[in-house]
C-alpha cells in the first residue's frame, strides 16, 4: 500500500471512528470544529435543514464532561440543605397566607383547612472549613462540603414532577424539546469511539416507589436522532440487544461479519450508495461496542478498597452506588454526558422515615464519586450537578407531629448543589425566606442553571441554537443568565 | 507570445470591467425577495422589525413595504436602512452586538442590490392559491405523464441527465414497499418479469391498492402527524383506547376517502349534519392529544395544553404552518397574531372536558363504540350524545387533597369531540399562561386574516373552520397534502420542510410542479390515489437508484431526481419486511393493540406498571397495530426513527447507527423471523444453494449473482461447520423465540441456515427500498 493510500485509510478511519454513535449525520462535528475556532459547514447532505452557520464557542471550557445526579421526585430542600431553625418555635403555626398564597398549592392538599408549620426534623451541621451548612442525613457529603456550592435560590413555574421534571431538563414544561445531553451532544460531538456519548441511568429509591421518568428526558426532541441518550437499562442486558444470541459465539458473530462486509460492499460497489459504507462501519462499531460495553461494567480490575468506597450495593445493578461507579467508568471513557435518575425523592407523608432511606442510597456513592474522581486527577474537569425538579411545602401535607410529616410539591424554591469543574466550593448561594417558602435573594429558573451548565462546557447557551419550524431554539428558550458568582 | 496576449492592458481592463458589470447586472435582475432578500430579513431583522407588535423596536416594521418606506428609499445616493446596516459604530450597526447577530458581507450585498431594484416586496407564495400552471414542454424522450415534464425540465436546467429505467424486479419490489410497506408476493414478480408492460404496471398497482395493507400502510404517517398513541403520555402515562379511531383512518384510505372528506370529518365529523358515528369517531383525531391525569395538577392549566395541542396538530399536519408561534406573543415571521391564535383556539375551546384526565381510561366526552364495529348496521351508525362529564374527588380518603377527576371510558369506547351548549369564553392568554387571561376582550372563533378565502361569510363554528380548511381556495391544504404523498414515496418533499410552508419553511424545489400536483388533488376530487399513481406512473419513479459518483457529487439530497431515491425503510416497514418473509406475519386487520416482544421490564424498569407481552399471533402483527406508550415507545421502533408520537411530527430523519445494527443482529424478533425463514429455506431445498437462493429471493426479491452465492455458501459452510461441532449451541439458538420449531429438522442444518437468514437480513439490500 502507497503511503498515501495508508494516510487516506486512517483518515477515513478516524472519521469512522468519530462517526460512531452519530450515524450519517455529521452534526456534532462541524459544532465541535467551530468550537476550536474552524469555520466549518455542516455538509447540506448530512443534515438538510441546519443553518450553514457554526455552532461557536468563545471560551476554553472548564469542564471536559458532566455528571448529572438526578433526584427525581422532589427533595426536601428544608431538610437537606436550607436550615431553618428558627421554624422549631414555630412548630404547628399555620403559614402565614403572606408567605404562602394559596395560588399554586396543588390539588393534592389545597383543600386541607389546615396548613400547620413543619420544621425539619434533622439537624443541620456546619461544615468543612467553609463552614456550609448541611443537614445530618447527608454524613458522607458533608465532608465534600469545601467542594460544594450550595444553591438555595432555585426557583420553577411547575408545581408537577412531569412538567416540572422536563422543564429541568429541557428546558420546556411541554414534551417536545431536546434533552440537555441531546444539546451538548450535538454541540459538541462525541469524544469517545466505542461508548455513546451521552448516557442516561436510572435507579429506584428505597424511600418510596418513585415516581416514573420517561424516555424524553434523555430524548433528542426534534434534533436529528443521533444526539438521543442512551439508556443504560438498569436490569439485564444494560444496552438494548447488546449480546449476541444463545447459541451464537465470537467466532460465528465475526465469520458473520466478514461476509456481510463483503456482501455489502459488492453492493455498494454495484449502487454507489455511500450509505453503505456507513453501514458497513456500524456493524463493525456494533461489534467493537460488544466488547466495550461488559467491559465497562466488569469490576473486576477496581480495587477492594475503590468499591468498598461506593457502599455496599455497589455491585447490584439498578443501584444508585453502581450507576455511581459506572458513571466514574464511563467518564473515564470519554463520555461527555453521564446521567443519573434516582427515583423516590417525592415525600408527600412520611418524610423523615422515607427520606432517611433515599439518603442511605445516595449519600455515600455520591460522596465516594467526588472523592474517586479527585483521586483520579479527574474532579477538576467534571461537572457534578446534584438536582431535582422542585422542592417541598413548608407546611404539612397530611397530620403533623415533631417525629412525623409530609410535605407537598413545592416551586417556589428549591435547591441544588454543583461541584468540579470552575465551581467554587464551600459555599452557598441565594437565599429564601424564613420559612424556606420564597426566594429572597438571587432567584435562579432553571434556564440560569442550564445556561451556567453549558457555560462550564464551553458554551455560549445563546448561540447553540437549532432551526425548527422556522425558528432558532435553544435549551434555554429566550432567557437564562450564567451566574457567574458560583464560578471560581 | 506575450507580446500578443498583453498588447493592449487598457483594452483588457476594459472587458474585465464590462465583464464584471455584466456579471453584476445578472445578479441584480436576480435578486428575488421571496428567495433572498426575505430569509436574511427573517433571520436577522423580523426578531425586532417584523410582523409581533410586542417586540417590535423603534417603531419599525420591516416586513411591508408601507412601514418600512422612510428606511427603503434612497436619499442623494444613500439610505438610512444601508447606513445602519453597513455601519461600524456599534451604537448605530443592525443588528445591534447585544442580538448575537450579524449580517455576511454577501447578505449586505443582497439587501444593497435590492435596495437599488426599488425594495419590491412579495406576497409569500404559500398563502396565495394555487393556479395549474403550463406544463413545460421537453425535448426529450420517455415522458410518461407532466410529472416527468416538470422533473425533467429542472434536470435539463440544473445541466442533470435522468437514470434509466430499473429492472423489473426492482420496481415490483419498489411498488410494494411503497404501498404496502412489504417486499412483493412471489406471484406478483412473476407476472411482472414476464410481461412488464405499462398495462400490467398499472393493473399491479390497482391491485397493490386494493388489498387492506395499503391502508395500513398509509395510515402510519398520518398516525404520526395525528400523535395516535394508546397511552395518555404525562407520568404514570396510563391506558387510552383510540384504536378505534386508529382503524378509522384504515378504513378510510382503504377506501379512498377522498381527502376533502378525510380531514373534515375529523375536525368536525360530530357536527355534520345527520351524522354518521362513523364521522363522529373520526373526531378521536382531535383527542389524540397527551392527557395530564397526575396529581395536584390544575385542571384549567391542563386544558388550555389540550387545546393548544389540537391548534398546533392541526397547523402543522392540515395547514403546513407554525401556528404554535403565535401562543406567547405574536408570530414573528408569519402573519399570525396572537389574538388570532387564540381565535383559533377558540374553535376548539367548547368541547366539554375536564383538564385533568381519569388516570386510566378514556377522558370524557367519550361514547360506547358497538360490538359490531366497523361493520356497523345503518340503525347503528348515527352519532350519539356522549355523557357528561361526572366528577368524582381523586382521593377522597386522604384529607385536604382537592383533586377531582371524570369518569373513565373503558376499551369499548373511543373518545370525541362534542361542543357544549353554552359556548366556552375564549380570551387572549397573555404570554401563553392559562392564569393570565386578557379578560378584556371575549374573542369569536375565527381564522387568521391572512388566509382569508373570498367567499363570505368567514367561519365561525368549527364545522366551518372544518369546511374552511378543504375549501379549493384553501392555498395551503391541498399543497400540504401533496407534498406528504410526494415525501412518503421519494424520502424527501418538494417543500423538504414539510411541517412548515411559512416564510421560514424552505421554499419548494419545484414550485410549478407542487401547484400542479395540488390542483390536481383538488380537481380529481381529492383523490390522493390519483396523486399517487401519477407519480407511480411516471418514468421519474421507474428510474433506477444507483448512484454514478458525478450525481452524488452534484445532487446528494437527490433534489432534483436524475434517479430514484434509495433509503433505508421505515422502522414499521423494516420489522413487517422481515416478519413476512419468514412467514411469521399475520394478517390481521385492526383492533386493540399486539404487544410483540419487548426487552424484559421495559415499563417497570422506569414506570409504574408492567408490560404484559402477548403471545400466539400477538407476537407477530403488523408493527402499525404495536401498543404505543407514549413516555417509553417501543425501543426497536425508536431506534430505527420513528416518531415519538408526544406531539404531531410529519418528518424523520434517517439515521445509521450500530445501535440498529445490534437490534438487527441480536434483538428476539429478528433471530426468531431468520430461524423461521431457515426452516422455509430447507423446506424449500435440501441442497445448500437452492435454498440459499430461494430465501435470498423471499427477502431481496432477486436473485443471487454467482459471486454473492459464492460468498454465502462459504459462509454457510462455516456456520455448519460450528454447529456441526456444537450441537448444544444450535439447540440454544433455535430456542430463541417462541414460534414451535419443526422438530424434524436437523439441529446443527437449521442453526447454520439460521445464521445464513439472519446474514442476508442483515444485508443493506435487504432492509432497503431501491
Amino acid at each position: 500500500m502507497k503511503s498515501n493510500e495508508i494516510a487516506n485509510l486512517e483518515h477515513n478511519r478516524s472519521l469512522i471512528n468519530r462517526r460512531f454513535f452519530l450515524g450519517r449525520a455529521g452534526v456534532g462535528l462541524a459544532a465541535l470544529n467551530g468550537l476550536i475556532g474552524t469555520q466549518c459547514e455542516a455538509s447540506a447532505d448530512d443534515h438538510p435543514t441546519l443553518h450553514s452557520g457554526p455552532v461557536t464557542a468563545h471560551f476554553l471550557p472548564k469542564a471536559k464532561r458532566i455528571i448529572y445526579l438526578f433526584q427525581s421526585g422532589g427533595p426536601s430542600q428544608l431538610d437537606l440543605f436550607d436550615p431553618k431553625p428558627g421554624l422549631m418555635k414555630r412548630f404547628g403555626e399555620e403559614v402565614p397566607k403572606s408567605i404562602y398564597p394559596d395560588e399554586r398549592k396543588t390539588t393534592m392538599s389545597n383543600a386541607q383547612t389546615k396548613f400547620g408549620t413543619a420544621p425539619s426534623a434533622f439537624k443541620f451541621n456546619k461544615c468543612g472549613q467553609s463552614g456550609l451548612e448541611l443537614s445530618e442525613l447527608l454524613p458522607n457529603v458533608s465532608q465534600m462540603a469545601d467542594d460544594m456550592c450550595v444553591i438555595r435560590s432555585m426557583h420553577t413555574q411547575a408545581i408537577n414532577h412531569d412538567p416540572a421534571i422536563t422543564l429541568m431538563q429541557s428546558g420546556s414544561q411541554i414534551p417536545g424539546r431536546p434533552s440537555m445531553g441531546a444539546w451538548l451532544s450535538y454541540g459538541l460531538g462525541s469524544e469517545t469511539e466505542n461508548l455513546p456519548t451521552f448516557v442516561a441511568m436510572s435507579s429506584r429509591g428505597s424511600g418510596k416507589g418513585g415516581q416514573p421518568i420517561y424516555d424524553r428526558l434523555w430524548g433528542s426532541g426534534f434534533l436529528p436522532s443521533i444526539h438521543q441518550g442512551v439508556k443504560f437499562r438498569n436490569q439485564g442486558s444494560p444496552v438494548l440487544d447488546i449480546y449476541d444470541p444463545a447459541g451464537v459465539n465470537s467466532k460465528v458473530r465475526r465469520t458473520m461479519l466478514d461476509y456481510l462486509g463483503k456482501l455489502n460492499e459488492l453492493k455498494f460497489q454495484s449502487s454507489g450508495d455511500a450509505e453503505i459504507q456507513t453501514r458497513i462501519a456500524q456493524y463493525e462499531l456494533a461489534g467493537k461496542m460488544q466488547a466495550s460495553v461488559p467491559e465497562l461494567l466488569d469490576f473486576s480490575q477496581e480495587t477492594k478498597s475503590s468499591l468498598a468506597m461506593y457502599g455496599k450495593d455497589v455491585r447490584r445493578q439498578g443501584s444508585y452506588a453502581f450507576n455511581c461507579l459506572v458513571a466514574r467508568r464511563l467518564a473515564e471513557r470519554g463520555v461527555r454526558f453521564i446521567q443519573l435518575f434516582h427515583q423516590g425523592w417525592d415525600q408527600h407523608g412520611n418524610l423523615p422515615k422515607q427520606i432517611r432511606k433515599q439518603c442511605i442510597d445516595t449519600d455515600q456513592p455520591t460522596a465516594a464519586l467526588i472523592r474517586d474522581l479527585k483521586l483520579r486527577g479527574m474532579f477538576e474537569d467534571t461537572l457534578i450537578v446534584w438536582a431535582g425538579e422542585f422542592g417541598r411545602t413548608v407546611y404539612s401535607q397530611g397530620a403533623l407531629t415533631h417525629q412525623n410529616y409530609g410535605r407537598d410539591h413545592h416551586g417556589n424554591c428549591f435547591s441544588v448543589w454543583l461541584a468540579g469543574a470552575g465551581i467554587r466550593g464551600g459555599m452557598s448561594y441565594g437565599a429564601t425566606d424564613d420559612y424556606s417558602v420564597n426566594v429572597v435573594e438571587n432567584k435562579l429558573e432553571p434556564h440560569d442553571l442550564n445556561a451556567t451548565i453549558l457555560h462550564q462546557m464551553g458554551i455560549d447557551h445563546t448561540r447553540l441554537t437549532y432551526p425548527f419550524q422556522g425558528r432558532d431554539y435553544r435549551l434555554t428558550d429566550v432567557h437564562g443568565t450564567v451566574v457567574r458568582d458560583i464560578l471560581s | 507570445m506575450s507580446s500578443t496576449k498583453f498588447r493592449n492592458p487598457l483594452r483588457i481592463k476594459l472587458a474585465i470591467l464590462i465583464l464584471f458589470l455584466i456579471s453584476e447586472s445578472i445578479v441584480a435582475d436576480d435578486v428575488s425577495y421571496s428567495r433572498e432578500v426575505r430569509p436574511i430579513l427573517a433571520a436577522k431583522c423580523f426578531n425586532c422589525h417584523g410582523f409581533d407588535a410586542g417586540s417590535r423596536q423603534g417603531d419599525l416594521r420591516l416586513d411591508k413595504r408601507e412601514s418600512a418606506q422612510h428606511v427603503l428609499s434612497l436619499l442623494d445616493g444613500s439610505n438610512l436602512l444601508l447606513d445602519r446596516i453597513t455601519s461600524d459604530d456599534p451604537d448605530v450597526q443592525m443588528p445591534p452586538p447585544e442580538s448575537k447577530l450579524s449580517l455576511s458581507k454577501e447578505e449586505i450585498n443582497v439587501l444593497s442590490q435590492w435596495l437599488d431594484q426599488g425594495a419590491k416586496y412579495e406576497r409569500h407564495w404559500a398563502f396565495q392559491p394555487p393556479t395549474r400552471p403550463e406544463v413545460p414542454v421537453v425535448d426529450s424522450a420517455n415522458l410518461r405523464n407532466p410529472i416527468d415534464n416538470f422533473i425533467r425540465s429542472r434536470l435539463l436546467a440544473e445541466g442533470l441527465t435522468e437514470s434509466e429505467e430499473a429492472d423489473p424486479t426492482t420496481l415490483i419490489r419498489r411498488l410494494s414497499q411503497d404501498l404496502h410497506g412489504l417486499p412483493p408476493a412471489a406471484d406478483l414478480v412473476n407476472d411482472f418479469c414476464e410481461d412488464p408492460s405499462d398495462k400490467l404496471y398499472a393493473e399491479l398497482i390497482d391491485q397493490l391498492m386494493a388489498s387492506p395493507r395499503y391502508g395500513e400502510h398509509m395510515a402510519v404517517p398520518w398516525l404520526d402527524a395525528a400523535r395516535y398513541a394508546d397511552t395518555d403520555g404525562y407520568q404514570n402515562d396510563r391506558y387510552r383506547y383510540m384504536h378505534v379511531w386508529r382503524d378509522w383512518v384504515i378504513h378510510s384510505l382503504n377506501e379512498n376517502l377522498p381527502y376533502d372528506q378525510f380531514i373534515l370529518e375529523q375536525v368536525a365529523g360530530d357536527m355534520i349534519p345527520d351524522a354518521t358515528l362513523k364521522q363522529q369517531i373520526a373526531t378521536g383525531f382531535c383527542r389524540n392529544h397527551r392527557i395530564n391525569s397526575e396529581d395536584g395538577s390544575i385542571p384549567e392549566e391542563w386544558h388550555v395544553e389540550n387545546v393548544v395541542d389540537r391548534i398546533d396538530t392541526i397547523g402543522t399536519a392540515i395547514l403546513g404552518l407554525t401556528v404554535g408561534c403565535a401562543r406567547c406573543h405574536d408570530h414573528k415571521f408569519d402573519p399570525i397574531s396572537a389574538k388570532e391564535y387564540y381565535q383559533l383556539f377558540a374553535f376548539f375551546n367548547n368541547v366539554p372536558e375536564w383538564g385533568v384526565g381519569p388516570n386510566n381510561g378514556n377522558s370524557p366526552p367519550f361514547i360506547d363504540v358497538p360490538e359490531s364495529w366497523p361493520h356497523l348496521s345503518p340503525e347503528e351508525n348515527v352519532a350519539v350524545v356522549p355523557d357528561p362529564v361526572k366528577l368524582r374527588g381523586a382521593r377522597e380518603g386522604q384529607l385536604g387533597n382537592g383533586l377531582k377527576r371524570p369518569q373513565a371510558g373503558n376499551n369499548k369506547t373511543v373518545m370525541v369531540m362534542h361542543e357544549m351548549q353554552v359556548p366556552r369564553k375564549t380570551y387572549l392568554l397573555n404570554r401563553g399562561e392559562f392564569d393570565n387571561p386578557d379578560k378584556s376582550e371575549a374573542l369569536v372563533p375565527s381564522v387568521p386574516k391572512a388566509l382569508h378565502t373570498t367567499s363570505d361569510p368567514q367561519p365561525r363554528t368549527r364545522l366551518e373552520f372544518a369546511h374552511w380548511l378543504v375549501n379549493d381556495e384553501n392555498p395551503l391544504t391541498a399543497r400540504v397534502a401533496v407534498n406528504r404523498v410526494w415525501q412518503q414515496i421519494f424520502g424527501l418533499g418538494l417543500v423538504k420542510t414539510s411541517e412548515n410552508f411559512g416564510t421560514q419553511g424552505e421554499l419548494p424545489s419545484h414550485p410549478e410542479l407542487l401547484d400542479w400536483l395540488a390542483i390536481e388533488l383538488i380537481e380529481s376530487g381529492w383523490d390522493i390515489r390519483h396523486i399517487q399513481k401519477l407519480i407511480l406512473a411516471s418514468s421519474t419513479y421507474r428510474q433506477k437508484s444507483d448512484i454514478s459518483p458525478e450525481l452524488a457529487q452534484k445532487d446528494p439530497q437527490n433534489k432534483f431526481l436524475a434517479r430514484s431515491p434509495r433509503y433505508r425503510l421505515h422502522a414499521f416497514a423494516l420489522r413487517d419486511s422481515l416478519l413476512a418473509s419468514s412467514g411469521l406475519l399475520v394478517n390481521q386487520i385492526g383492533g386493540v393493540p399486539a404487544k410483540p416482544y419487548m426487552p424484559p421490564k421495559i415499563w417497570r424498569s422506569i414506570s409504574n406498571n408492567s408490560y404484559k407481552q402477548g403471545t400466539g399471533d400477538d407476537l407477530y402483527r403488523r408493527s402499525v397495530y404495536t401498543f404505543w406508550r407514549r413516555t417509553i415507545p417501543p425501543p426497536m421502533m425508536v431506534n430505527f426513527n420513528s416518531a415519538d408520537r408526544e406531539v404531531c411530527n410529519v418528518r424523520k430523519d434517517r439515521t445509521n447507527t450500530p445501535l440498529q445494527a445490534l437490534t438487527q443482529m441480536n434483538n428476539v424478533a429478528f433471530v426468531e423471523a431468520a430461524r423461521c425463514l431457515a426452516e422455509k429455506m430447507l423446506a424449500h431445498s435440501e441442497n445448500p444453494r437452492l435454498a440459499i437462493e430461494f430465501g435470498f429471493m423471499e427477502l431481496i426479491t432477486r436473485n443471487p449473482n454467482e459471486v454473492e452465492l459464492d460468498l454465502l455458501l462459504a459462509a454457510h459452510r462455516e456456520f455448519n461447520d460450528n454447529y456441526g461441532a456444537k450441537p448444544n449451541a444450535a439447540k440454544e439458538l433455535l430456542a430463541v423465540g417462541q414460534k414451535k420449531r419443526d422438530e424434524t429438522l436437523d439441529v446443527a442444518e437449521h442453526a447454520a441456515m439460521t445464521m445464513v437468514a439472519s446474514l442476508l437480513m442483515n444485508l443493506d439490500e435487504a432492509v432497503t427500498r431501491e
